[in-house]
């Protein structure tokens, strides 16, 4: 497909008939561009000017942009697989599903898949409730875990007052406070639920000593320790998941769309086969007719093995380390303008001080060469999240573009 | 049509058998890591089957070797046909240069589709948020009418099934997906279906939006009259309530129109789409709503309400693409009317013949659905049906009922082969009834049967049987060698 896009046209289609607020919306961020060729960690527009995609439509693309295997995968599997029938058994899920239960390793055994984020943490909450029997979801505060109903009644979300009452019997506990888990984490409460890294919370990260701690009340309490890695997770913060950290293995783990590399929509709920009781008991309660499609696990099977091989999640570290180092140097001669950093692997965050200077920070690093975006729950952040595939010129160059953009 | 329908006899004959051996691995492996409960269910109706050779309204049971025609496709999502050659080529053309794109950004396929979906949605639907999945959908799509209006009530019907995330399970109007998840949206209430005064005096001023399908499918097959969304389209207006239809079942040709509500010219205010969007290939679904102040108001005030992230990406609007082209330029929707009809009169005909089995046959287009006198036949009949090369579901909704919603390419010889596997079924089913029918009227009996653990002991009983008498004399074997 070549480049003949007259960008008028698409903007004004765009503006016709999509969302009628996202072309100001990318407009205030720079981001008025039409997206056209992809590739490793660039992006480029229809104009031919390359970005690099520090933004990874929100943690998607940790192999890089158009990963070759994964292409070749698709384009071979979609001749002899498609979406199957979702009640059925297939092989693809099967091997899938024990791939990921390698994968994962520890007592993380069984998986529901998904299409996207929110549909993972809505089965996490019903899996719970089914389980014990119990109603009560408490949440860790500052999380986003998506727009789906359960997701968003457990978010950290300023527009939650706009669609009438939600779930009942969602709870939320101050971050980082054990005192308060304990008031709270009972024997009527059937999770504890919460993203580990808060990638949108300016990459608040869970400290060891909190996430034991959690863990110690919920197997007290017989409560489900549910753990929302869609953005931390499958490398980005520097190890496979962020809970290798601490070592505390959740009961419920979720991780995201970056299974599909971005040639695919597949994530996925991965639990215990204790917890997998329930749903032994009750097969086909939760119907997905996308999640877990066949063509979707051959993909997802093929991303795996580039993780597992090319062990991905060292070269987040490292260059993480680099590009935080940078940032922070940045800081020390613009403190005006990056007020704090933070940052686990290549899940990194800006605090800019306000939501209007973050805004501005896109739009500038946009003209500089980057795409990057604000955190969903902090909005005064910026987050940069580019493939874990980056090399040290990559670093450098994204460096340059963040110093272009605050001076 | 010929080239998505052309069955692959040749490769169906050259492909290698599965071993029962290989088959049980699977089965082991499915069991281990994703779920034992669900390959018990589906072995006790003779539905543990794989899919091979996907092609067009049938595929493969590698084990048999049997050509299965494909009944239930997926809900309605294979309605072009599987591995149809127009939709292959768009997305290995899309995935020469492509991906899946960012949510955050635009592109031109992107635009192209919602431009595409606002030509042929009714009346003045001529917005689009595109959306990961059915459920995904709804959930935009009620959160869009709370968040517009201001209210606080959503009115959905009783036995509706609209997905299973959290704001379209609380829209589900039947116990079986609910209740082991309460409490939910606690402002969701249920009237009976196709009932209109029952509505009139559910919807109040608080009322954000009323929720239905045009055809309820899971609950098994029931349409709505047109009187009746001429009706609520009418007490939506005078009450301020944003008017929902659910067409991720019946759209895209599945009743004969390109959408359902076509056949009543109501225009909805939201509409949610998914399924045969994405052609059964790749991923996709969408709301599409009326370009109106209140409803665009909102998005403007809050235009990150529902991000899709990984609806609407670029992969998937090239399939979408092909798929409403396809649709259009092979007629698929006459034909879906043609093929509809022709079924159901075979099947209201099967009826007179079988009053003490069929209570009645109910449809539109290809979405027809049979209720039996009893629950417990609808798992019968699956069974029979299976071992007649027919891949047809009961709902976990409505086990008396069964679903026909075969691609809408299926030509005339393909009807004839589903009316014949069916005439089949019946008559072998018949075979078992003078067992079962007595035993139904002993008080107790009749619950027994139509408790779907206890099916699934029984036909899995039943099942073992049967396999140790295939091992004792090698049938399997056989049929293995041919």
């Amino acid at each position: 497909m070549n480049s003949n896009v007259n960008a008028n046209d698409v903007f004004s289609d765009l503006n016709r008939y999509c969302n009628p607020a996202q072309m100001d919306a990318m407009k205030t961020r720079g981001h008025d561009i039409i997206e056209d060729k992809r590739e490793g960690a660039f992006l480029f527009d229809c104009n031919g000017n390359r970005y690099i995609d520090c933004t990874s439509s929100s943690s998607i693309y940790n192999l890089g942009r158009r990963q070759p295997e994964l292409v070749a995968e698709l384009k071979k599997a979609m001749y002899e697989t498609d979406q199957g029938n979702f009640p059925l058994i297939s092989s693809e899920k099967a091997l899938l599903a024990k791939k990921i239960a390698g994968f994962v390793g520890g007592s993380l055994a069984c998986s529901m898949f998904s299409v996207v984020r929110g549909e993972s943490m809505d089965f996490a909450c019903k899996l719970a409730r089914g389980y014990t029997g119990r109603k009560e979801l408490c949440a860790v505060s500052g999380s986003w875990f998506g727009h789906t109903g359960f997701s968003m009644s457990l978010a950290q979300r300023k527009d939650k007052n706009d669609f009438g009452p939600l779930i009942p019997e969602c709870v939320t506990i101050p971050f980082g406070d054990l005192d308060a888990a304990e008031k709270t984490i009972s024997s009527r409460t059937a999770a504890v639920m919460l993203e580990p890294l808060q990638v949108e919370n300016h990459c608040r990260a869970a400290t060891d000593e909190y996430l034991w701690g959690l863990k110690r009340l919920c197997t007290k309490k017989g409560a489900l320790l549910v753990f929302d890695e869609t953005q931390s997770g499958l490398g980005r913060c520097g190890k496979k998941f962020f809970y290798e950290y601490s070592g505390v293995e959740p009961d419920v783990l979720i991780i995201g769309e970056a299974l599909g590399g971005g040639m695919f929509p597949i994530a996925a709920t991965i639990f215990t086969a204790r917890a997998n009781k329930f749903m032994n008991a009750h097969p086909l309660i939760h119907l997905s007719t996308f999640g877990g499609s066949d063509l979707g696990c051959r993909v997802g099977i093929k991303a795996l093995e580039i993780y597992v091989r090319t062990r991905l999640w060292e070269n987040a570290a490292a260059m993480g380390a680099t590009l935080l180092d940078g940032i922070r140097n940045l800081q020390k001669k613009y403190p005006g303008k990056i007020i704090s950093v933070n940052g686990c692997g290549l899940a990194i965050s800006i605090d800019t001080g306000s939501a209007d200077n973050a805004t501005e920070l896109c739009k500038k690093a946009a003209a500089a060469g980057i795409i990057v975006a604000v955190g969903e729950v902090a909005d005064t952040t910026v987050i940069i999240r580019p493939a874990l595939i980056i090399d040290k010129n990559n670093v450098t160059e994204i460096l340059e573009a963040i110093a272009a953009a605050v001076q | 049509m010929s080239a998505a329908n052309k069955t692959n006899l040749a490769s169906a004959e050259a492909s290698v058998r599965m071993s029962l051996q290989e088959k049980a691995a699977i089965d082991k492996m499915f069991s281990l890591y994703i779920n034992k409960g669900q390959v018990n269910y589906l072995k006790a109706g003779h539905l543990d089957v794989l899919e091979h050779d996907r092609n067009g309204i049938r595929f493969q049971d590698p084990v048999s070797g049997k050509m299965m025609i494909d009944c239930f496709s997926s809900a309605g999502s294979f309605n072009v046909g599987r591995q149809n050659p127009v939709m292959l080529r768009a997305l290995s053309e899309a995935a020469d240069s492509l991906d899946m794109g960012s949510f955050n950004l635009t592109s031109r396929y992107k635009t192209a589709l919602a431009k595409e979906l606002a030509a042929i949605a009714p009346g003045d639907m001529n917005r689009v948020l595109f959306a990961a999945g059915g459920g995904d959908a709804i959930d935009c799509a009620i959160k869009l009418a709370l968040g517009a209006t201001g209210r606080e009530e959503i009115i959905s019907t009783i036995k509706a099934y609209h997905g299973h995330t959290g704001f379209a399970l609380s829209a589900n109007g039947k116990e079986h997906y609910r209740k082991y998840f309460e409490p939910l949206m606690p402002s969701f209430s249920f009237v009976p279906f196709n009932d209109l005064d029952a509505m009139k005096k559910a919807v109040t001023n608080n009322t954000a939006a009323v929720i239905l399908e045009p055809v309820q499918g899971e609950a098994g097959i029931f349409v709505a009259t047109d009187a009746y969304l001429k009706g609520l389209r009418e007490i939506c207006n005078e009450k301020g309530a944003l008017l929902i239809l659910d067409e991720i079942q019946t759209g895209f040709g599945r009743t004969g129109k390109m959408f359902a509500a076509e056949h009543s010219g109501v225009v909805a205010d939201i509409m949610t789409i998914g399924k045969s969007l994405s052609g059964g290939l790749f991923p996709n679904a969408a709301v599409i709503y009326r370009d109106v102040d209140i409803l665009n108001g909102y998005i403007r005030k809050n235009p990150g309400f529902h991000t899709p992230y990984v609806g609407g990406s670029d992969l998937a609007c090239c399939v979408s693409l092909s798929v409403i082209e396809y649709i259009q330029k092979e007629n698929l929707c006459a034909n879906s009317r043609l093929m509809g009809e022709k079924l159901k009169q075979a099947l209201l005909e099967l009826k007179k013949e079988n009053e003490k089995i069929i209570r009645e046959v109910r449809g539109i287009g290809l979405m027809i659905g049979i209720e039996y006198i009893h629950e417990f036949m609808g798992p019968m009949m699956t069974d029979a049906l299976a071992q007649n090369g027919v891949f047809a579901v009961y709902s976990g909704n409505a086990p008396q009922v069964m679903r026909f919603m075969l691609p809408i390419v299926a030509s005339e010889k393909d009807v004839d082969d589903v009316i014949l596997a069916v005439r089949n079924s019946v008559k072998s089913m018949k075979t078992l009834l003078p067992l079962a029918l007595p035993a139904a009227k002993i008080p107790g009996v009749l619950k027994l049967l139509n408790n779907e653990a206890v099916q699934t002991v029984v036909f899995n009983w039943i099942r073992s049987a049967e396999d140790l008498y295939n091992k004792i004399f090698k049938k399997n074997g056989e049929r293995h060698n041919e």
